[in-house]
């Protein structure tokens, strides 16, 4: 989970990074209690912020939108007057597969700069490599210290600042240089959550707050380890609804359906043998959205996960959507049990009146893609002539 | 003579007693794998489904000093000692079934077996986390590849595949099965974003089996996985004949950082892009697959 600037600098607090004099201001009612040049600064999760308009000297933000998103938050700060900029960063590479420090001259822009990244030894920790600044050690040390005791995937301050003034107190002494991190960009491992001892409230990576349909999504899985239903769930902008098996079969199958034009409603996928709860609650989730054209549930060959439990759960769900679902239903999937469910789906959809298509391990899995694109978008074909 | 699991295999189930690692254990059993012990520490003693449980790893290979290879199905905050422990008693092959282990968790248990910083490593190799599992169809299979009854799906030949997907392993396979292409071995690496064995890793081993005539990459968004194979192929270091297929050209449409099914299927920027993945391995001459469908006439 990314993690907004100011909590991100609370972390960098807790371990003794210094950071500049600061106030958040959580309405446009709340007062500037900073004296002196300050500069506001909008609290979004998008990256080029300052590039958006999302910093100023004057104006304090709110009811601005930055690359979609709304401010909400603004974080006001002291100016400093930087005397020198850097980047770092402690992250883990897939190259090393171990934890590597990215350090750097210059600021903002750095990701086109030049920065040099060292190996660091996860059992020993980190060492200042020979040819990194003296005056620089005990920040990144610090910093190194975010890293492993928060659990992140990515600690990174950009720009580093050396500044002249001593930024908690703002007196300077000659000779004596202050490092300060200006920004913070954290990102947790949220694999590490039952373990950390701060948490944050949920966020959303689409600039807009999460929708009710992802809260509820997300929520199936708690406190119930069987498989996996709707941990991973976004709304989108499109009219087929599609519930996908597989963390990596599903991605295949939104490639397919995108690359047919087929608009998804929403990206979700199931794991690991879920109970037939959980699809029952995922499905009806799904569903539920309005002016939906066609449902696709859709997956590979499942090794363990038995097909006929999760497909049930999906007829249990689909019973209780209201209006009753009218639209075709492409259903693609092989696995245990899977005879056995298409068996009972073809009675069900007889005796109830659902437009299954049913398809099994023999019809590829992406070629249905076009089946349910041609089956929902049939109506608008005919319209067009 | 497939790769890494082969009719010299001696499994260890570390987890025996909990849902998965019993399941499991049946499973690989019945598919013809030797398993000779499993390991739950405090419950020593018993049995499950017949194979005896100790309470540490010592203890089991003290009884069954054949023991070459573990699988551990354990909970997540318990994963890195079960890996800890199967690195410290040379155990030199270990598939980690176990998901949603913390990343730091993860790269800890790399460097152990990787032996840096202390004596313990001795080149024990990890696969997984969150590994679907290793079938060397007709010879065995550790993990829960295949579920109950992998003989439909998986079948014996001359082709390796090595897959980010476990889903996506059983659905290749099936697709090559159909077409009487047999495989080789079938290796799930997982989609962590940090992985035990990579594809150049295991891209290794299959450049040295007999068996193995062609490899299938199952690979997806995110890392440098598929590109480090690349590299690895450019430089002539795998000489058989590579297809690959990637997926997550629908995932460079959200905002960058969107978490998709995989941890590991995740972009930042250019890096580890779909694009970059195709171009580097058709640079290096690998048949790239559009559809999954396309991957039997292209092998």
């Amino acid at each position: 989970m990314l993690l907004y600037e100011f909590e991100g600098k609370q972390l960098f607090k807790n371990c003794g990074i210094n950071v500049p004099m600061s106030q958040l201001l959580e309405s446009p009612k709340d007062q500037v209690s900073l004296v002196g040049d300050v500069i506001f600064k909008a609290q979004v999760l998008s990256g080029k912020r300052a590039d958006a308009g999302g910093i100023s000297k004057e104006n304090n933000l709110f009811g601005k939108t930055i690359n979609g998103e709304k401010v909400e938050k603004v974080l006001v700060e002291e100016l400093v007057d930087i005397d020198k900029e850097y980047y770092l960063s402690f992250s883990y590479s897939t190259e090393t597969r171990g934890p590597v420090m990215t350090f750097g001259k210059g600021g903002t822009g750095v990701e086109k700069g030049v920065t040099k990244t060292y190996q660091v030894d996860i059992l020993k920790g980190f060492v200042s490599p020979k040819d990194f600044p003296s005056e620089l050690i005990d920040v990144a040390e610090k910093l190194w210290q975010v890293f492993t005791k928060y659990d992140c995937e990515l600690a990174e301050i950009n720009p580093l600042a050396i500044v002249k003034r001593d930024p908690s107190t703002r007196s300077a002494r000659s000779g004596q240089n202050y490092v300060v991190a200006l920004d913070a960009k954290i990102i947790l491992d949220d694999d590490s959550d039952f373990r950390r001892e701060i948490k944050f409230p949920q966020r959303n990576l689409f600039g807009r707050a999460s929708t009710e349909s992802e809260i509820e999504a997300r929520k199936i899985d708690e406190g119930d380890h069987r498989g996996t239903a709707g941990s991973v769930y976004w709304d989108l902008d499109g009219d087929i609804a599609v519930i996908a098996a597989g963390g990596g079969g599903s991605i295949v199958n939104m490639d397919a359906l995108i690359s047919l034009g087929g608009k998804p409603a929403n990206y979700t996928e199931h794991s690991g043998n879920p109970p037939r709860e959980k699809l029952k609650r995922l499905t009806k989730i799904v569903l539920q959205k309005p002016n939906l054209k066609g449902c696709w549930f859709v997956g590979g060959t499942a090794n363990f996960t038995d097909i006929y439990e999760t497909l049930m759960g999906f007829v249990e769900g689909l019973r209780e959507v209201s209006p009753k679902p009218n639209y075709p239903i492409v259903i693609r999937r092989g696995g245990p049990n899977d005879k056995k469910a298409f068996e009972e789906l073809k009675q069900i959809g007889e005796k109830e009146g659902f437009e299954f298509h049913i398809f099994g391990r023999e019809t590829p899995m992406t070629s249905t893609a076009k089946t349910i694109v041609d089956l929902a978008y049939k109506e608008d074909k005919k319209i067009r002539g | 003579m497939a790769i890494l699991v082969t009719d010299k295999t001696r499994v260890l189930v570390q987890g025996i007693t909990g849902k998965e690692g019993s399941k499991v254990a049946l499973q690989m059993r019945n598919y013809g794998t030797k398993v000779l012990a499993g390991v739950t520490p405090g419950k020593g003693g018993q049995e499950v489904q017949g194979i005896p449980v100790y309470n540490s790893i010592e203890e089991a290979l003290k009884n069954h000093p054949t023991i070459n290879t573990s699988f551990i199905a354990v909970p997540n905050f318990a994963a890195f000692g079960a890996m800890e422990e199967a690195i410290s008693n040379k155990i030199p092959l270990i598939n980690v079934l176990t998901e949603h282990i913390p990343i730091k968790d993860t790269a800890k248990a790399i460097a152990l077996a990787r032996g840096n910083g202390s004596q313990i490593g001795s080149g024990t190799r990890i696969v997984g986390p969150s590994s679907i599992g290793i079938i060397s169809p007709g010879i065995g299979k550790v993990g829960s590849i295949g579920g109950d009854d992998p003989r439909g799906v998986y079948s014996k030949g001359s082709v390796g595949v090595i897959s980010k997907s476990g889903g996506m392993a059983s659905e290749v396979s099936w697709i090559l099965t159909k077409k009487g292409i047999g495989q080789s071995t079938v290796v799930g690496i997982g989609g962590d974003i940090l992985t035990g064995c990579t594809f150049a890793d295991l891209l290794e081993d299959f450049e040295k089996d007999e068996q193995t005539k062609t490899v299938v990459i199952f690979g997806e968004i995110g890392g440098t996985y598929e590109e480090d194979a690349a590299e690895m192929i450019k430089n002539k270091k795998f000489t058989k004949k590579v297809v690959a297929f990637i997926s997550g050209l629908f995932a460079e449409s959200l905002p960058a950082g969107t978490k998709l099914g995989h941890a590991g299927a995740i972009v930042y920027g250019e890096k580890g892009s779909y694009k970059s993945k195709i171009k580097s391995l058709e640079a290096a001459g690998v048949i790239i697959a559009k559809t999954p469908d396309e991957i039997p006439s292209l092998v």
